[in-house]
């Protein structure tokens, strides 16, 4: 949001008055320790006498009125405040917090800016500040619990992991689900970028201390000036920029501690040799075979046993420090800001690592008084550096995957062999069997992390130039021209060496380079104008082209000539193309916004915009949407006005919207066409069909509804926002399955088939407990309540089966929310003979010998369940989410905390599969309470080696589904601020020490790493699937702010 | 205040050309939505010049040659089922739930092998169409293609029923097959579609194949093309493999008679491409992939290598899934097989693993071993069983040795071996041996409704014996197939 900036006169003359007492102060922005310039300063018991706060916040105010009184002061976007004086001696030290919500305040919205007043559809904002010192990559990460409808968790916790946000929920199903991210009016991209194991979210690049503000459109009304993109919501992001006055220098520098938390516990080399044996010995006494004993501790030449806790070598205590360095200031016609910024932050994992240099140039030029210049510009090279986690989706079931490596990796064999080599399997390269009389197909990670590296990173360039011409008052017009370019390269290198996992193809190294390109080109003309002093009316056309083109390019090379080489510039026998893509997509929009108001009290908008795509089938590009919302400000009646005094309740105002937006951020720019690709067939050059078009191919629509209530009570002392919002989604792109008889690539072709709603209420509140000069306490909260159901799909009884490695974990069916659990249905553990008893389809009990063998409870044969037998077994969207924020000020002292918390789903713990699975993976404490006795009661069944099915290992079983509530302590935050006093004579305007715990603690009954984790990243369909994903570290930061 | 002129002078600069640009941008950006592909083409164009349709036909071939396909799974498949192998590692993603036949209807090999074949299938029945109609090449080459496509289909179809239904030897062909497709789908049209009968889809198959035969070419210019592309002997060859999974031996004779006219040794084809037995069978695997002896060979190159994992890593090299079972059971045991034979060079005992292993597909990085799918010794075996089955038992001997004597050219087989009652089990040891590791092996189980035996494991895959009344005995339709197609269970 934009605060007053342009104060219009600051040289007020002295007041004439004959006055005994000078009163002389100095007023700052809490969070930055800015002057404000401009804030009015009066005295309250005396009328008219006041004054405002000069360029440096500095104000002097004569009064006749005597010591102690109570100064109020007051500044437009900021919260007023009532100081008590007892003595003139001193300079008074006044600070003031910028209010969010007030109604004078001014939000951004779809090419332009609003008045919260006028503004009648669903926002939320947040203060930079918020994100701007946590030790994060990306600003999304720090969003957690802050804005009601949002919800917000990094993906995985390894560093620059995108994150998974739904704003008011899953609003689409084959689609992307990700909200639009516009940057100071430029659309960049928000998905991972990278094409190997180094997550790459490219909105790190952008320095979360640059960030002013940043404003989240939830509803159709508010959106749909966004139009085609902005089916998942839009997120505004305001960079700073300069205020006119004396240049303000700030270094803000920090530097943090991470760790891995709530790792289970694993066998140690002598659990897991006796329980593996055991379960081979009961294998052998089920079926009368021979097994051998294959488990062997394994002895070091001194004597002592082989015992190895695998997560030695996988996490670490990351540590990070970032420095940020910004210089803002201008005259009255020129404003600029310039920053730069260096991040270097290590993650839980060894080898993964981030950095980013980024440099910023905001300024802005009002040239005469009819035109105004505003530059924009971000630069950004920046590294993504990690092994393969296991955590990027579809990496669950890697054999490299570190995450689950750290876990089922045999206690009783090392990483290193006594020569100090790596303790490898001479013929496959994998982990060496150790005493083992047997082999595994899994890596050693302290090998592979000498032995490989992948590698991300970007050359990004974001900006924008932008005019305003206002030739008339009533008349503005206004154009854009934006670009958003990343250079990525992505490298991965595995050495010839054994261990590396490429070992057999003689090592490898793969180098691709993408090309990102969105330029955006947008002009607006606007007409503003006020009749009769009740008739305000403002209208808005406009035109917005944007042209997106990829370019990606690459080679793998093998068989390195030497084991020198790590780069691809080294000598390899062969080099074969690799990840090679070209696309193009562009958008055209037309648009149109009226807003009229009546008395300052009715607020009437409509928005109407024609998008086209290029992504859909010819004859079905353009698309016709738009919205209507309506406000009123009860407040502001005269009736309202006579019943309740203005301190009870104020600026009570209802907002009512109806829209239509459209969903075409089809992944595939050429999805419409039928298409051929050319490849080899030994020598010869072939055509094959690559990819099955549809020639409908149109856009996904969601209507939505939005009934908001909003008001202040209590001498504003209390703010509460109340929503209902309906989202019916129509049209959904769905890759709709073809029996695989059909033999269509894929097994599925797009088509506009299903339909889906989400329905819910947000509630926010803010309450200001104490607000004094001493004591400044603010508490807030949101929470949102969310129903998610599919209404239709392709048929009516179809459903759609999504897959978490290789097996199905989901499915979206009508009646469901989508992407709900799903898989067997497991009851208890047979306690008369340790089998696990299962539900098949037809709803009988049948138990699992762990051999292959199914029967009924009586001993009779049951058939063998397979995919017919499954069940849905809940939902895995949150229904409830929110978090709640308390900010308190003493004496310089701030102690801030914020907790999100989110519930009412179920998590699929996959990763408890992993580490109860009966193969030569090693597992967690919990199974040594494994059934042994007839009559034992237990949910861990007799341990039979190979058994699959029992543990999970290669179906989802209702046992290893539950409950996905929480509580978590996001930040908590102690900082001080030096007074101004001992600054004084210094330099240095202000100082701001702080420590800050990231992921302090968090409350649940899920037993896995952590209830928020996603293996399959921002998929739809497959939510609520924790898989071998690795989970976030908890950080300490120490952090200075310095002011000049 | 002070003013940076210049500063001013580019941003007013600025400001113009965004103006001038606003209005022809406006104006300018009617065609900007007509975006195509530059990486690949539409249904559209592909089919209009010749040496796109020459690049469509190779791609038949390519489509069969997908991971689970003729890459190498295929082959896998027809082996592991039995007891020549043991899996070794901990990998159930190979192949191994088809090894230890405890796979259901959503392991991943059921379903990718059945979607794999169908795709390779669509995309013949829409080659077909295309070529049909196609006024850019002259009747003898659309021929000569539709020759092609019609003996890819049939391949394809061959695989899936023997795979997927039920052996026609049970029953004639009596029971639920597998749905027959035989128009391109590129629609959501057309989802459900009721299984056919095993023994009308032999119908198609053999229709399919007689087709190839009249249509396809007798040979072509290189030994790579009569190699690694069909031609009319690569179609009757495959049939005497049909013919003997339907127990019609006398039409297996019939078709071996075109390409091994011959009563007696040396075989070989007289018209066509002269197939024929190489001296050595160790030339066919690593020396040189494109003898006569190889009728049809899906090649792999540097650039073209093979999807998932190769048969030499399976088998030989770097990972070792599979190696032979040394176990009484296994056939690398049988005292017959004599330690002089060539084909012994196939057995390669690994120190570092202690056990043996196939030494057929030996190349890695890249691995670059052709994959067989027919090889002349197994028409001269099929011919030989057949001929036994009718009497012949005199040609079925000539056969038989000219097999065995080929590798090891002083055995002689003893008289028992060779009586009339027990010719066929010779002949089908002699083929467990010439073709170990070539993928034939389930198929011979279930023609002659075998149970698949029992065998040992390395690894904790705990592999079962399957009898012809088990569920397991064939490969269950997938549930995939199952969840979208309504009248698959009719």
């Amino acid at each position: 949001m934009k605060k007053g900036l342009f104060i219009i006169g600051f040289a007020i003359a002295p007041l004439l008055a004959a006055a005994q007492n000078l009163i002389t102060g100095h007023i700052t922005d809490v969070r930055t320790g800015e002057p404000l310039i401009g804030a009015s300063v009066i005295v309250k018991s005396e009328k008219g006498r006041g004054v405002v706060s000069d360029i440096d916040g500095n104000f002097k105010l004569q009064t006749k009125v005597e010591a102690p009184l109570t100064l109020r002061v007051e500044f437009v976007g900021y919260r007023a405040l009532d100081v008590d004086v007892y003595d003139f001696e001193e300079p008074v030290e006044i600070t003031l917090r910028e209010n969010y919500n007030s109604l004078s305040e001014v939000v951004v919205v779809g090419y332009g800016t609003q008045s919260r007043k006028e503004f009648t559809g669903s926002i939320s904002s947040i203060n930079g500040a918020d994100v701007s010192q946590r030790p994060i990559q990306s600003f999304d990460q720090a969003l957690a619990g802050h804005a009601a409808g949002v919800s917000l968790a990094a993906s995985n916790g390894q560093l620059n992991a995108p994150s998974v946000i739904r704003i008011r929920g899953v609003n689409s199903i084959s689609l992307s689900s990700l909200p639009l991210f516009v940057i100071d009016g430029v659309p960049v991209y928000s998905d991972d970028i990278s094409t190997n194991s180094a997550a790459n979210n490219p909105l790190s690049d952008i320095n979360p201390s640059d960030i002013e503000s940043i404003d989240i459109l939830k509803d159709a009304a508010s959106t749909a000036i966004y139009g085609s993109r902005a089916a998942g919501g839009v997120i505004l992001v305001t960079t700073k920029k300069g205020r006119s006055g004396r240049a303000v220098t700030h270094y803000n520098g920090w530097v943090s501690f991470t760790n891995a938390v709530r790792l289970p516990e694993m066998l140690n080399a002598e659990q897991y040799t006796a329980l593996k044996n055991e379960a081979i010995t009961n294998a052998n006494n089920i079926d009368g075979g021979n097994r051998s004993l294959v488990y062997q501790l394994q002895k070091n030449s001194d004597g002592s046993i082989v015992d190895t806790d695998w997560k030695d070598y996988v996490y670490r205590t990351g540590i990070s420090h970032n420095h940020n360095i910004d210089i803002s200031g201008g005259t009255e016609n020129i404003t600029y800001y310039f920053s730069v910024n260096y991040s270097n932050q290590q993650g839980i994992f060894q080898g993964n690592n981030f950095e980013r240099k980024g440099i910023r140039f905001n300024a802005e030029d009002r040239i005469t008084n009819w035109l105004t210049l505003s530059l924009n510009s971000n630069y950004s090279s920046s590294f993504n550096e990690s092994p393969d986690t296991g955590s990027r989706p579809g990496s669950s079931m890697s054999s490299y995957g570190v995450t689950r490596l750290a876990l089922v990796l045999p206690p009783n064999v090392g990483a290193y062999n006594e020569d100090g080599t790596f303790n490898v399997n001479p013929v496959s390269g994998t982990l060496g069997s150790g005493a083992n009389n047997s082999s595994f197909p899994l890596y050693n990670p302290e090998a592979r992390l000498a032995l490989t590296s992948n590698t991300s990173d970007n050359s990004h360039f974001i900006g924008n130039i932008k005019f305003v011409l206002r030739p008339v008052k009533q008349i503005t017009w206004t154009g854009q021209y934006s670009l958003d370019r990343i250079n990525n390269e992505s490298t991965s290198f595995a050495s010839t060496q054994l261990g590396s996992g490429a070992s057999s193809s003689g090592g490898s190294v793969t180098n691709i380079t993408s090309r990102f390109i969105n330029e955006d080109f947008n002009t607006t003309l606007g007409y503003d104008d006020i009749f009769g002093k009740l008739h305000k009316i403002s209208l808005l056309v406009g035109f917005d082209y944007q042209h997106n083109t990829t370019n990606f390019w690459g080679a793998r090379a093998t068989k390195e000539s030497d084991d020198f080489f790590r780069y691809y510039q080294g000598g390899w026998a062969n080099v074969v193309a690799t990840g090679n893509q070209i696309g193009e997509r562009n958008y055209i929009s037309y648009f149109f916004r009226a807003s009229y108001t009546l008395s300052d009290r009715y607020f009437l908008t409509t928005n109407f915009r024609r998008d086209g795509n290029s992504a859909l089938a010819k004859n079905h590009k353009y698309g016709n949407f738009g919205g209507l919302s309506f406000g009123w400000l009860i407040s502001d009646e005269p009736f309202f006005k006579h019943a309740l005094s203005k301190d009870a309740i104020s600026n009570l105002k209802l907002n009512a919207s109806w829209g239509r937006v459209g969903n075409g951020n089809i992944t595939n720019d050429y999805s419409s066409f039928s298409l051929y690709s050319s490849s080899l067939y030994g020598d010869a050059s072939t055509w094959d069909i690559s990819q099955q078009g549809n020639d409908n191919l149109s856009w996904e629509t969601s209507s939505q509804t939005n009934i908001g209530l909003s008001f202040d009570a209590f001498k504003d002392r209390l703010h509460v926002e109340l929503a209902y919002f309906n989202n019916n989604v129509d049209d959904l792109i769905l890759s709709v399955p073809q029996s695989p008889s059909k033999g269509i690539v894929g097994n599925s072709i797009l088509s506009n088939v299903g339909s889906m709603y989400n329905r819910g209420v947000e509630f926010s509140l803010n309450y200001q407990v104490l607000n004094n000069k001493e004591w400044k306490w603010n508490v807030s909260t949101n929470f949102t309540y969310l129903k998610n159901e599919v209404t239709a799909l392709s048929g009516d009884e179809s459903a759609i089966i999504s897959y978490t490695g290789s097996g199905s974990t989901n499915i979206t069916k009508i009646g469901y929310s989508v992407g709900s659990l799903y898989g067997l249905k497991t009851l208890r553990v047979n306690p008369e003979n340790g089998q696990r008893v299962f539900l098949n389809g037809a709803g009988e009990e049948v138990q699992y010998n762990g051999l292959g063998k199914w029967t009924y409870l009586d001993g009779r044969t049951a058939k063998a369940l397979s995919g017919d037998d499954y069940y849905v077994l809940g939902n895995a969207l949150p229904k409830w989410y929110g978090g709640i924020i308390s900010n308190t000020e003493w004496r310089g002292f701030e102690l801030n905390f914020s907790f999100s918390f989110a519930g009412g789903n179920k998590i699929m713990n996959r990763s408890k599969s992993t580490i109860t699975d009966q193969i030569f993976f090693n597992n967690s404490t919990e199974v040594l309470d494994r059934w042994t006795t007839p009559g034992q009661d237990t949910n861990i069944p007799r341990l039979v080696t190979g058994d699959r099915y029992s543990f999970g290992g290669s179906v989802p079983i209702s046992e290893h589904v539950e409950n996905g509530d929480f509580l978590r302590l996001q930040n908590i935050t102690l900082a001080y601020n030096l007074p101004k006093k001992v600054l004084n004579n210094v330099f240095i305007k202000g100082v701001r020490i702080y420590g800050q715990i990231d992921n302090a603690f968090i409350l649940t009954g899920y037993s896995g790493v952590d209830p928020e984790l996603s293996a399959n990243g921002n998929s739809n369909t497959t939510p609520g699937v924790d898989y071998n994903t690795g989970g976030y570290g908890r950080t300490f930061t120490f952090g200075l702010n310095l002011t000049f | 205040m002070r003013r940076n002129y210049l500063y001013k002078y580019i941003l007013s600069g600025a400001a113009r050309s965004i103006v001038i640009l606003s209005i022809l941008t406006v104006i300018g950006c009617s065609d900007e939505l007509e975006t195509t592909s530059k990486t690949s083409l539409s249904s559209a164009t592909v089919f209009s010049t010749e040496a796109r349709i020459e690049g469509l036909a190779n791609g038949l071939y390519k489509s069969l040659k997908t991971a689970n396909l003729y890459s190498g799974y295929l082959i896998l498949y027809g082996d592991l089922r039995a007891e020549d192998f043991v899996c070794r590692t901990e990998n159930a993603l190979t192949g191994g739930y088809v090894w230890s036949n405890t796979f259901t209807n959503t392991t991943g090999d059921i379903a990718n092998t059945w979607g794999q074949l169908y795709a390779a299938v669509n995309n013949i029945n829409t080659f077909i169409d295309g070529v049909s109609i196609s006024n850019v090449i002259s009747e003898a080459q659309k021929n000569h293609y539709l020759g092609e496509a019609y003996f890819l289909r049939g391949l394809a179809y061959y695989h899936l029923v023997t795979l997927y239904a039920t052996p026609y030897t049970k029953d004639d062909g009596a029971s639920k097959g597998i749905p027959l497709r035989l128009l391109a789908e590129n629609s959501s049209e057309h989802n459900d579609l009721e299984r056919s009968s095993v023994s009308d889809v032999y119908k198609q198959i053999i229709q399919d194949l007689d087709n190839a035969e009249r249509l396809l070419p007798e040979s072509y210019e290189t030994n790579l093309l009569n190699t690694t592309r069909a031609h009319r002997n690569t179609a009757i060859a495959l049939k005497t493999r049909v013919y003997l999974s339907k127990g019609e031996y006398t039409k297996v004779v019939d078709e071996a008679k075109k390409i091994v006219p011959q009563t007696a040794a040396p075989f070989s084809a007289t018209s066509g491409v002269h197939s024929a037995l190489q001296e050595d069978i160790t030339t066919v695997f690593g020396g040189n992939y494109t003898t006569t002896e190889s009728i049809l060979s899906f090649p792999m190159t540097s650039s073209d290598t093979p999807l998932g994992v190769s048969l030499s890593e399976t088998f030989y090299a770097n990972r070792i899934d599979y190696v032979l079972n040394s176990s009484e059971t296994g056939i690398i045991s049988d005292k017959s097989w004599r330690e002089n034979d060539r084909r012994r060079s196939f057995v390669v005992f690994n120190q570092n693993i202690g056990q043996n292993t196939l030494a057929k597909y030996k190349k890695v990085s890249p691995s670059v071993d052709y994959v067989p799918a027919i090889r002349y010794s197994e028409v001269l075996l099929n011919y030989a069983e057949a001929s036994a089955s009718t009497g012949n038992v005199a040609l079925a001997v000539q056969l038989l040795q000219a097999v065995r004597h080929r590798s090891d050219d002083t055995y002689e087989f003893s008289a028992d071996d060779l009586a009339a009652g027990q010719i066929i089990s010779t002949i089908a040891k002699e083929k467990r041996i010439e073709l170990l590791g070539e993928g034939l092996r389930a198929n011979d189980i279930l023609r002659k409704l075998e149970t698949f035996p029992s065998k040992p494991t390395l690894s904790s895959m705990n592999p079962i014996s399957v009898s012809p009344n088990d569920d397991n005995y064939i490969f269950p339709i997938p549930n995939s197939e199952i969840q979208t197609n309504s009248l698959i269970n009719k």
